[in-house]
């Protein structure tokens, strides 16, 4: 009897995951990159089926004079860019706050995380009900003689800064990046912490130099993903947001299911943009992660 | 110079553990301490309290008779290494060691120079850029005593700063801390388990068990003069006969002994000797009959297991003994009365000290 040698049983076993990964793995390559390939061309104006045989760059030239696509650009940029920001910090302060034990730590952490489950619309419906100038706060304000009509309320939402776009991707991505800042510190618990105030660090110094250091690297590959996403989602500024400027996915939805059908090249070539766009600012932040971990 | 003491420390965990039971010590301004005891009897929550980082339940800590509970651990400059060195890992060696100085707002000029000098001092120069995870387990430890050392502590506490090296290295570095803490005369306290580097170290020793100071004294006095079987146990003591002490004479079953130094004055006690202080061959007086059970040969010395009556001795002798003693045959032992030390009676649950002896 023969007993198969460990390398060609280390080989074989290799062999099997990448053939059961297989299915998955090509699944994935041709939507991604398929549906990447034919919106390119696609975006190049080239569509053999309705007579369109040469391909040129017309949609993009459109897409680059528009003046609503830049305004869009800065109204994304904006959006995923304040609310990032804002939830991130907010969420390191949270996490802080989370982090001893006390009384009660399980149920308040449970409500915190608990928005992690709801779907963003759900989170935009609550947002219409409570902010809108006819929803509950403005109602309750009137009801209050704070204000004389509901339409005094600060208008929230449809408004030029995204501030009820911005609220509700705040509400939705501080759980998000909360529960992996908290998870990093109870990973490097507060010894660290104790060393740095042996030496002399006081509260803030401990904060700046050791806590913040450690945390980094989790917070910014945390909001990374949730800067793509909001730069590149939909729903909500579709829900919360003006029409003039929308948001560049808005646009690009709104271009695509334009029935003049000479708008489709260049929703497909705004689609590109965005890719583009949110790959090099990702690229971007992520060397600069690197170059902040390397050097502090 | 600060003078260090501990009043009645207490530690209560979880409402009920008492971690450091009613600790008290006095420690002198310039020496080198050892905190000494089994894992887990309470080494770390002391340091602790002194460096602030816990407060205790009860009790107080004095530097130079002041008390420091309420001063902040980052003002109270007592400086402690953790057991497991804890450099900041995004740091390089020489933002590591100049951390304290940068709380400080020390100038950044100065900083680097100190650092330098730090280096030097631990041996280790010109490797400020290196990362701490370049470093082996020794390096970093050096870097981390000098990390501690650049700020200048009043009090320097070393948690067992030795305890995950090769042996090695850590007889050089024992050598090392011993050297600096001569040279730089701080107060410093260092934790350890293991009894040799206490006696090699220190100045001090105080023994834990269970968070209960056993003993504190200077090392040779746990050898010549414990005050518990348990102590004796923990510093490798072996032979133990009860027995009763009379004017300055033991009577146990298996005879009498001389025994003028002692540390009970009388009544039910333990004669205790050490192994290499029994000597083969009768004197006619301070005698006793014995079996030879076994026996090992080592090289530098012999050991005897010795049957007398229900009791077991082990004596150390020249190796050449093993030529003139067979296993089996009935020997004279004789104990040197000024050798002799008498303990208080061996307490049945008082021996946790024996298996972790290190
Ligand atoms: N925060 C804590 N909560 C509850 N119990 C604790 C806590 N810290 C320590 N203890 C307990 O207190 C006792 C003493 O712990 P300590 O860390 O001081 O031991 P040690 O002497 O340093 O041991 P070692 O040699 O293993 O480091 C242990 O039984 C430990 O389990
Ligand atoms: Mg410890």
């Amino acid at each position: 009897m023969r007993f198969p040698s460990p390398q060609t049983d280390r080989g074989r076993q290799n062999l099997r995951i990448a053939l059961l990964l297989t299915p998955a793995i090509s699944l994935i390559i041709l939507l991604f990159m398929g549906g990447l390939l034919m919106g390119f061309i696609r975006s190049l104006n080239y569509f053999p089926l309705i007579g369109l045989n040469e391909p040129n760059l017309e949609a993009y030239r459109l897409v680059f004079t528009d003046r609503e696509f830049f305004a869009s650009f800065l109204l994304t940029f904006h959006i995923a860019f304040t609310s990032t920001v804002i939830a991130s910090i907010l969420a390191v302060g949270a996490a802080l706050l989370l982090r001893p034990t006390f009384r009660g730590k399980k149920i308040i952490s449970f409500f915190f995380q608990m928005n992690l489950t709801f779907p963003h619309l759900v989170g935009a419906i609550g947002i219409l009900f409570l902010f809108s100038q006819s929803g509950f706060l403005a109602r309750i304000l009137t009801n209050a003689d704070v204000i004389s009509r509901p339409s005094e309320f600060p208008a929230l939402i449809y408004d030029r800064y995204a501030i009820g776009i911005i609220l509700q991707y705040i509400w939705k991505e501080i759980p998000f990046i909360g529960v992996i800042v908290l998870a990093v510190l109870q990973s490097v618990g507060e010894d660290y912490e104790a060393v740095a105030q042996s030496l002399g660090a006081n509260r803030w110094q401990r904060f700046r130099y050791v806590t913040l250091p450690l945390i980094m690297p989790g917070v910014l590959s945390a909001s990374v993903i949730v800067f793509a996403f909001t730069f590149g989602a939909y729903e909500i500024p579709f829900l919360l947001g003006r029409s003039y400027p929308a948001a560049l996915p808005v646009l690009a939805v709104r271009s695509y299911t334009d029935v003049d059908l000479a708008a489709k090249p260049q929703a497909m070539a705004m689609a590109m943009v965005i890719a583009v766009l949110a790959t090099m600012m990702i690229l971007a932040y992520m060397n600069l992660t690197r170059r902040y971990v390397r050097s502090s | 110079m600060t003078q260090v003491r501990l009043a009645d420390l207490t530690k209560i965990f979880d409402d009920d553990f008492a971690a450091v039971n009613d600790l008290s010590l006095d420690i002198e301004s310039g020496t080198l301490t050892a905190l000494l005891g089994p894992s887990g009897c309470g080494k770390t929550t002391t340091m602790k309290m002194i460096a602030g980082l816990l407060r205790p339940t009860a009790g107080d800590i004095y530097f130079n008779d002041n008390s420091i509970l309420d001063i902040a651990p980052e003002k109270r400059g007592a400086v402690m290494v953790f057991q497991n060195y804890l450099l900041f890992p995004y740091m390089n060696v020489g933002d590591n060691i100049g951390f304290g100085l940068k709380m400080r707002r020390v100038d950044k000029r100065e900083i680097r120079r100190r650092v330098a000098e730090m280096l030097e001092l631990v041996q280790l120069p010109g490797i400020e850029k290196r990362k701490p995870s370049q470093l082996s387990g020794g390096q970093q430890q050096r870097v981390a005593l000098a990390r501690a050392l650049i700020v200048e502590p009043n009090v320097l506490l070393l948690d067992e700063p030795l305890s995950n090296l090769d042996a090695h290295l850590r007889d050089e570095m024992r050598e090392l801390v011993r050297s600096i803490q001569r040279e730089l005369q701080i107060t410093t306290i260092f934790v350890t388990h293991d009894q040799e580097e206490a006696v090699v170290l220190a100045d001090e020793i105080a023994l834990m068990f269970d968070g209960v100071l056993q003993q504190y004294a200077p090392p040779a006095e746990f050898f010549e003069a414990p005050s518990t079987v348990a102590i004796a146990r923990f510093f490798g003591g072996l032979n133990f006969i009860p027995g009763t002490l009379e004017n300055g004479a033991i009577h146990c079953p298996c005879g009498s002994f001389q025994a003028p130094k002692s540390g009970v004055k009388a009544g039910v006690s333990t004669l205790s000797i050490r192994p290499e202080a029994i000597q083969l061959g009768g004197r006619g007086h301070n005698d006793v009959e014995g079996v030879i059970r076994s026996h090992v040969y080592v090289g530098r010395y012999a050991r005897f297991r010795i049957d007398i009556g229900e009791f077991q001795v082990e004596a150390v002798t020249e190796p050449s003994q093993v030529q003139h003693h067979q296993d089996g045959s009935t020997v004279t032992l004789h104990f040197p009365p000024e050798k002799i030390w008498v303990l208080p009676p061996e307490e049945e649950h008082k021996d946790e000290g024996n298996e972790s002896a290190g």
